[in-house]
């Protein structure tokens, strides 16, 4: 008789019944004994693959931040948009603000003139300016300083240069106020770019005042630094500091201020 | 055949991809294949533990919990169709 004879079947390496979990699981195990008995073959086996695993991890890196730099382009694009708009804007307002200007500077037909010479190198208490009767610069024309300050009048015009004779010359006089109550007072040149002025001792007058002239209202053209008396004299000496130092002015602008200054140098006497 | 890939492939993710993909490989290989998960876990803890990062295993702990949790839900589930 024929023994029929089964086949013997393993239960934990058989085919059916070993699943890919178990045999990872027993893969997982062995690695975990390689390196705890021999982690010098473990690391050796494995330096190729965190060699890989780093190659691809920098070729990932480098593929993500393309991505971020192209979001801090695209940030980068829209901020620059923004500003862009945000300076044509500004360049708009400041065209359109310089356009009035010019209209206003037309308006008032004044003449904007650079200082060629200022003393020492031209005579004391005059200016050189570089605009002359080509320019519209006519004689008896006041020149004003940076903030509308005066500081003489034209008294030589060529043809592409002129002469201002500054108020501190010699024998120059103008009519004028100090103080808070516009006290009248005559405003005299003293020569080397002061200023002086007479008021009676009864006039209150301090220093700190300020002085000022007729013009399109009344212009400042200087301060009381100093205030000279002399018992014998019913009158006190005003020194006066002028607003711009004479001397250092770059730029004049010139035109005709007004009928009360011109009648005032009309009865003054003005160096030639 | 795809069950083989997919541990294959979640086995070679701990070394080459960013953990985030193992951890969705594996959780997704863990419906059909329960000891994966704490496969993985010993094997990303044989390449990466160190005692001084920690005391605690704790990829091949998490991996037994989720494991665990595999092997409840489909005794719940009564899912066995599926590891057939």
């Amino acid at each position: 008789m024929k023994r029929t004879f089964l086949a013997k079947r393993n239960a934990l390496l058989s085919s059916g019944s070993v699943s890919w979990g178990t045999l990872v699981l027993a893969i997982a195990v062995l690695l975990l004994l390689v390196r705890l008995i021999a982690p010098n073959f473990f690391w050796y086996l494995f330096t190729p693959a965190f060699r890989a695993s780093e190659a691809i991890a920098q070729k990932t890196d480098s593929l993500f931040s393309g991505f971020n730099n192209a979001v801090t382009l695209t940030q980068e694009n829209e901020a620059l948009e923004n500003q862009n708009a945000l300076l044509a804007a500004q360049n708009e307002a400041l065209l359109e603000k310089t356009g009035s200007i010019a209209g206003l500077a037309i308006d008032a037909q004044s003449i904007t003139a650079g200082v060629v010479a200022r003393p020492p190198e031209s005579p004391y208490d005059t200016l050189v300016i570089a605009a002359g009767s080509a320019d519209g610069v006519t004689i008896n024309q006041e020149a004003f300083g940076e903030g509308e300050v005066p500081l003489g009048t034209i008294t030589s015009v060529f043809a592409h240069f002129s002469r201002v004779t500054l108020f501190s010359a010699p024998n120059v006089s103008l009519l004028g106020w100090v103080g808070s109550k516009h006290l009248p007072i005559i405003i005299r040149g003293s020569g080397g770019g002061a200023i002086s002025a007479s008021v009676p001792r009864s006039d209150s007058v301090a220093v700190g005042d300020v002085v000022s002239v007729p013009g399109p209202g009344s212009l400042p053209i200087g301060t009381v630094v100093r205030v000279d008396s002399d018992s014998s004299s019913p009158s006190v000496t005003l020194r006066i500091q002028p607003s711009l130092n004479l001397f250092s002015v770059t730029w004049v602008t010139l035109r005709d201020s007004g009928t009360a200054l011109e009648s005032a140098f009309a009865a003054t006497t003005t160096l030639p | 055949m795809i069950r083989g890939l997919f541990t294959l492939l979640s086995f070679i993710s701990v070394i080459l991809f960013p953990w985030l993909l193992t951890v969705l490989l594996t959780l997704g290989v863990s419906i059909f294949e329960p000891l994966v998960p704490l496969a993985i876990g010993i094997f990303a803890d044989t390449l990466y533990y160190t005692p001084q990062a920690g005391a605690l295993p704790l990829f091949a702990i998490y991996g037994a919990i989720v494991t665990a949790l595999s092997f409840l839900v489909r005794s719940q589930l009564k899912t066995s169709i599926i590891g057939r």
